[in-house]
């Protein structure tokens, strides 16, 4: 399964047959072997987390629970899906329960900024070249408007869109991480995009 | 297909995610249906509003961060009760009639071997109490088996250092750092032990020690290997203090040009501008800041090298 399809790709791709030999030392308890799975996809999991929450103290945060799950479960993992799968299903979970922890505290839709702070993606340079600081302005109301938008998602829409359209993973793929149907994922997909048209409309 | 069921495909239309045939009949019916055809044209205009998100890039620094402390939460669930619960008893945690049958064994056995012992009792806690406690002055490290080493304290007073081993039992080493056999445990233990904890304890012992060649060598080493960033930095910072011999110099360029943690690197620059500052700028180090003056990933450690040229005047 590809990873990351629109964010950069973790360097040191390793082959399948060395993977499976990691899991496996990983499962009789090789730690440095654990170590190397991690590092193998850290990166896009910790971008993931980021991009979900948007506070690095929170995405690091669930970082480590993922990974720790990650840790204490491998040995149960029976190479029915690929390692991938598996493990973004982990962080997947952990950042759904997180999404429903924040919408229990927040009840009142999308988190919004407290009184002064700056959000975390407000915070990430524009390097575009040629943007004049009016337009800049623009693109950073419009990057909060999005980030507004799909915090008033459902957690469960929120984390599949962020697969189907930020990370570019297949809908199969998606289906395999959320252990649901396609159709069930599709359907899913719809209507988030729904809710986004809705709540941007006025952009589009 | 009917205009819902186009609009239902719509989002995967747009992601290329439909199969050929979808694909074929969504095409058909759009080439017919203004509706869809604005519908489709409205979803599009959203989804090039969506990619105004700015795309977050991990930063290194904070990737490092992350590793060191999943790297240190691994290391407690190694240790603590949870790695005893699921490594050593899992007899216990998925087969309940065996857990009980196991316990009711040990209970029994307990009794058994109280009864049985009990004449002889004062004579063996004696004897157990005497090898526990017992320090080992010499041990024979050829051919003793140390299965782990729990603590290693510098010696103030002595100057030397305290070495806890775990072995057939618990044996203290103590002694001069000049003392061979206290060097050839420390040097298993920067290259080889895999508690991060007591390898930076180890080259805390080390540190002003490292004059010692084997020791020194020992020291590269993690500064190479170690997968801890933690470590490396204490490596950098005995390496920093020592002369600039030619491998330490290589040692530092190397991390420099190599490590993956950004903060290793900046205490890497520090180190290299250090040396430099007392017996100059050699051409290795002014190629290796030129040169990642303008390619470094992180901003910072760029920042440094550019600075650290212009006050050689390079």
């Amino acid at each position: 399964m590809e990873i990351a399809g629109k964010a950069s790709a973790q360097p040191s791709p390793t082959s399948d047959l060395n993977e499976l030999l990691l899991i496996r030392q990983a499962q009789e308890g090789d730690r440095s072997a654990f170590d190397t799975l991690v590092r193998l996809y850290d990166q896009n999991v910790l971008r993931l987390t980021l991009q979900v929450v948007g506070s690095p103290e929170e995405a690091l945060d669930l970082y480590q629970e993922a990974f720790l799950k990650v840790y204490r479960s491998i040995r149960h993992f029976r190479r029915e899906a690929k390692f991938s799968t598996w493990l973004y299903r982990v962080v997947m979970n952990v950042c759904l329960d997180h999404l429903r922890r924040q919408k229990t505290r927040k009840e009142v839709a999308a988190p919004q900024p407290e009184n002064g702070e700056t959000e975390f993606l407000q915070t990430v340079p524009d390097d575009r070249p040629g943007l004049d600081p009016e337009r800049a302005t623009h693109s950073k109301e419009i990057g909060r408007r999005i980030q507004l938008a799909l915090g008033r998602l459902n957690p469960r829409e929120r984390m599949v869109f962020e697969l189907k359209h930020y990370q570019g993973l297949k809908l199969r793929a998606i289906g395999e991480i959320c252990k649901t149907s396609e159709q069930t994922v599709k359907n899913c997909l719809f209507r988030a995009t729904q809710k986004l048209r809705v709540e941007l409309g006025d952009l589009a | 297909m009917n205009c819902h069921d186009v609009q239902e495909n719509l989002p995967l239309l747009t992601y290329g995610d439909l199969s050929a045939g979808e694909q074929a009949a969504c095409d058909e019916h759009l080439a017919g249906c203004e509706n869809c055809r604005t519908a489709r044209e409205r979803l599009e205009r959203l989804q090039q509003v969506l990619e105004q998100r700015p795309l977050v890039e991990v930063d290194p620094a904070l990737l490092a961060e992350a590793r060191m402390s999943l790297d240190e939460a691994l290391d407690r669930q190694q240790h603590g009760w949870r790695a005893l619960w699921q490594n050593g008893l899992p007899i216990l945690r998925f087969q309940p009639a065996s857990g009980f049958a196991l316990a009711l064994t040990l209970v029994i056995c307990g009794f058994g071997l109280g009864w049985g012992l009990r004449p002889h009792a004062g004579r063996l806690i004696d004897g157990v109490a005497g090898a526990n406690t017992a320090d080992v002055a010499n041990p024979d490290l050829e051919n003793m088996r140390i299965s782990g080493i729990s603590r290693i304290a510098p010696d103030p007073k002595t100057g030397g250092v305290k070495i806890t081993m775990d072995a057939e039992r618990r044996v203290t080493l103590e002694g001069s750092l000049d003392d061979p056999r206290i060097q050839q445990v420390l040097v298993y233990a920067v290259k080889s032990y895999d508690n991060p904890g007591i390898r930076r304890d180890t080259l805390d012992a080390l540190r002003d020690h490292a004059d010692n060649p084997a020791i020194r060598q020992a020291l590269i080493y993690a500064m190479r290997h170690d997968a801890n960033a933690g470590v490396r930095l204490e490596v950098l910072g005995a390496l920093s203090s020592m002369q600039a011999s030619d491998d330490v110099r290589g040692a530092l360029l190397d991390a420099l040009e190599h490590d993956d943690n950004a903060g290793v690197r900046v205490a890497a620059v520090d180190a290299l501008i250090d040396h430099a500052e007392k017996e100059g700028c050699d051409a290795p180090t002014a190629l290796a800041l030129q040169h990642l003056a303008s390619t470094d990933s992180n901003p910072y450690v760029r920042m440094k090298c550019t600075n650290a040229m212009m006050r050689f005047g390079k």
